[in-house]
């Protein structure tokens, strides 16, 4: 084999994996902005963190300490059960806060494999989650998103998601909606 | 239809039990709170346990007014505006963090970490040495004192030291949080903006008849152990009365309403409200209370309430163990600080649950307060209406029959779920609005033989 080929043939898996990466996001969006949660939970393997640590505002030569670390407060910290459980709510039929439900969509771009160790990849992304309420509420929330997907029997699984936002004060009366 | 502000008393019923809408909504009346209870009341700013090393500060809210709080090298607290003395501009960006000084980035004038002015970029050249820079440090808060930790400020100088303040129902509200240990807040202040009048979300911590109906779904979902059959006490049930789904069938009412509650009216408008402590097992864990020195610092009252403490007018300790500031931006938006704390001499695994409970019940993706923010500014917007501004909201639940019961030097009524800690709180608005004397706001709210 020719040194071309090897070259080739890594480009045609990073370009294979790419795919298979985006369209695993652009599903598991589409899966959200359907409200189809109960197959969006099956998108997370039972060991999985999601998290969305708080971020403050910190002068530059303190930035190491703008976002809060696993332990410490943030705005989810979630294992499986608890996604679970938000997942239970949302279902009861009583959650008002999304009753009228609110009108979402997931706009998922910038997606990068930044390491891929074969059984697990680190995918980093970027999102825009843009939500409607009642008559005239509107949010908008940006930001990015470091996840490592595992291979689980031959399908990607959510093994870790870390969800950094771009605001420090929360511009929203609440998260009732999934990153 | 404008307020009339000669005769504030008229905008709230205590006898009644009925609220003008208005209050809500004016921009005369939000002003006027901005002046005679957040420019007078003592306010919460942060915890000593945040500011642990000299220099270290943390950014506070006074009504519109942002205040540093500084660690100061003799181990010290000062509190000062933030706000440069030349032209104004904010001398500190950052939230938190540390610092040897503050240097404003307009035109460089240069405070100590006890807001003294140390440095002015051309003094002698452009100044010709006319200024004296010991006139222009930094505006220091007129009173500034601690409670077990708990720092606190004031901008009127004649108000009464803040034992005295907070009284015996504040400092028990406090001791809700400081008996339990060696109190630290954890790292992170949740910060969230409701578009809603401050108001609504400070008197919905004594509101414990809305849980079962606004937080249904925590309960239906299974996900708080109220929803646990065991855990329901079957007298705590609410009757329909002919509450229904939008679909006609009768509401089915959850468990985590308090019938057998218990709430402390205090002076100066700090109040208590929410259930009696039970054995039962329920989601906060009261065996902290049982230790000598919990039971000491509680006292009999103190060891009986289970329920949510106000100190007048924004500052809420939650039995999550936390402390949930309520700051008002306008009359149609507020933030919420959640500050969080744990007992650092308990087991590490006893301080991440703790963690772990508060950063899933509370806040703006929490079980429960998901739910409250539409509420609230829903609330907020119908009260601008020409024709729904004029209907008054009420609070009569349990009006004038609560018996009060006086011990320990502080005032309770106990029975079922009632809205007198509420009401209690706008009692206590109306005084301070009206703007009376501190002795006259003491004696308004000196609680009396019924409420």
């Amino acid at each position: 084999m020719s040194l071309d080929q090897d070259v080739h043939s890594d480009l045609d898996y990073e370009m294979h994996t790419q795919f298979e990466v985006e369209r695993f996001l652009y599903r598991e969006a589409r899966l959200l902005d359907r409200k189809e949660f109960d197959q969006w939970l099956e998108l997370f393997t039972d060991d999985v963190h999601y998290f969305m640590p708080l971020r403050r505002t910190r002068s530059k030569r303190e930035l190491d300490q703008e976002f809060t670390q696993r332990g410490e407060m943030a705005w989810f910290d979630d294992n499986k059960m608890v996604l679970a459980g938000r997942v239970a709510k949302l279902a009861t039929g009583t959650a008002w806060a999304e009753d009228p439900p609110s009108r979402t969509r997931h706009i998922i771009t910038n997606v990068l494999v930044v390491e891929d160790r074969g059984d697990e990849l680190d995918v980093d992304s970027n999102f825009l989650l843009y939500r409607t309420r009642l008559k005239s509420e509107e949010y908008t929330w940006i930001g990015s998103r470091q996840d490592t997907l595992r291979r689980v029997e031959g399908a990607l699984k959510i093994a870790k998601r870390t969800i950094l936002l771009e605001q420090t004060v929360l511009l929203s009366a609440n998260l009732s909606n999934f990153f | 239809m404008a307020v009339d502000l000669d005769h504030i008393e008229d905008l709230v019923s205590v006898e009644r039990g009925e609220i003008d809408r208005r209050i809500f909504s004016d921009e005369e009346i939000f002003e006027r709170e901005m002046e005679q209870i957040f420019g007078r009341a003592w306010l919460f700013l942060c915890h000593e346990s945040q500011l642990k090393k000299a220099g270290d500060f943390f950014e506070a809210p006074m009504g519109r007014d942002n205040v540093l709080v500084v660690r100061q090298k003799d181990g010290g607290l000062k509190a000062f505006l933030n706000t440069c003395m030349h032209r104004g501009n904010a001398v500190c960006r950052a939230e938190e963090g540390n610092t040897k000084v503050f240097m404003c980035t307009y035109h460089g004038w240069t405070y100590g970490l006890d807001g003294s002015l140390i440095g002015v970029p051309g003094l002698e050249q452009f100044y010709k040495n006319s200024i004296d820079r010991s006139e222009y440090g930094l505006k220091h808060v007129p009173q500034l004192d601690t409670y077990k930790g708990f720092v606190f400020a004031t901008m009127d100088p004649t108000a009464p030291p803040l034992p005295e303040f907070l009284g015996a129902t504040g400092r028990l509200g406090i001791e809700l949080i400081a008996a339990r240990g060696n109190m630290e807040v954890v790292p992170g202040i949740q910060k969230f903006v409701i578009n809603c009048n401050w108001k609504f979300t400070v008197d919905n911590l004594f509101d414990w008849y809305h849980p079962s109906i606004t937080h249904m779904s925590a309960f239906d979902s299974g996900i708080l152990p109220g929803a646990n059959p065991e855990m329901q006490d079957p007298t705590e049930t609410i009757r329909p009365n002919g509450a229904a789904t939008p679909d006609g069938t009768e509401l089915s009412i959850p468990g985590g309403g308090a019938v057998d509650s218990v709430t402390v009216l205090g002076e100066y408008g700090h109040a208590i409200g929410g259930p009696k402590v039970t054995d039962r097992p329920g989601p906060f864990d009261n065996t902290w209370r049982e230790r000598p020195e919990a039971r000491e610092a509680l006292g009999p009252v103190g060891m009986i309430v289970g329920g949510h403490p106000n100190i007048f007018p924004t500052a809420w300790i939650a039995v999550s163990v936390q402390l949930s500031l309520r700051v008002p931006l306008s009359p149609s938006q507020t933030e919420i600080w959640w500050f969080t704390f744990v007992d650092k001499s308990s087991p590490p695994e006893a301080q991440q649950m703790q963690v772990f409970m508060s950063n899933h019940v509370f806040g703006p993706a929490g079980i429960l307060e998901q739910e409250d923010g539409e509420n609230w500014t829903q609330s907020t917007k119908q009260t601008r209406g020409y024709a729904s501004s004029k209907i008054p909201q009420i609070l009569k639940m349990d009006l004038g029959e609560g018996k009060i019961i006086k011990e320990d030097g502080i005032a309770r009524i106990e029975g079922a779920t009632s809205e007198h800690g509420q009401l209690w709180t706008y009692g206590a608005w109306a005084a301070y609005m009206r703007g009376d004397s501190w002795d006259e706001i003491k004696a308004a709210t000196t609680p009396g033989e019924f409420f």
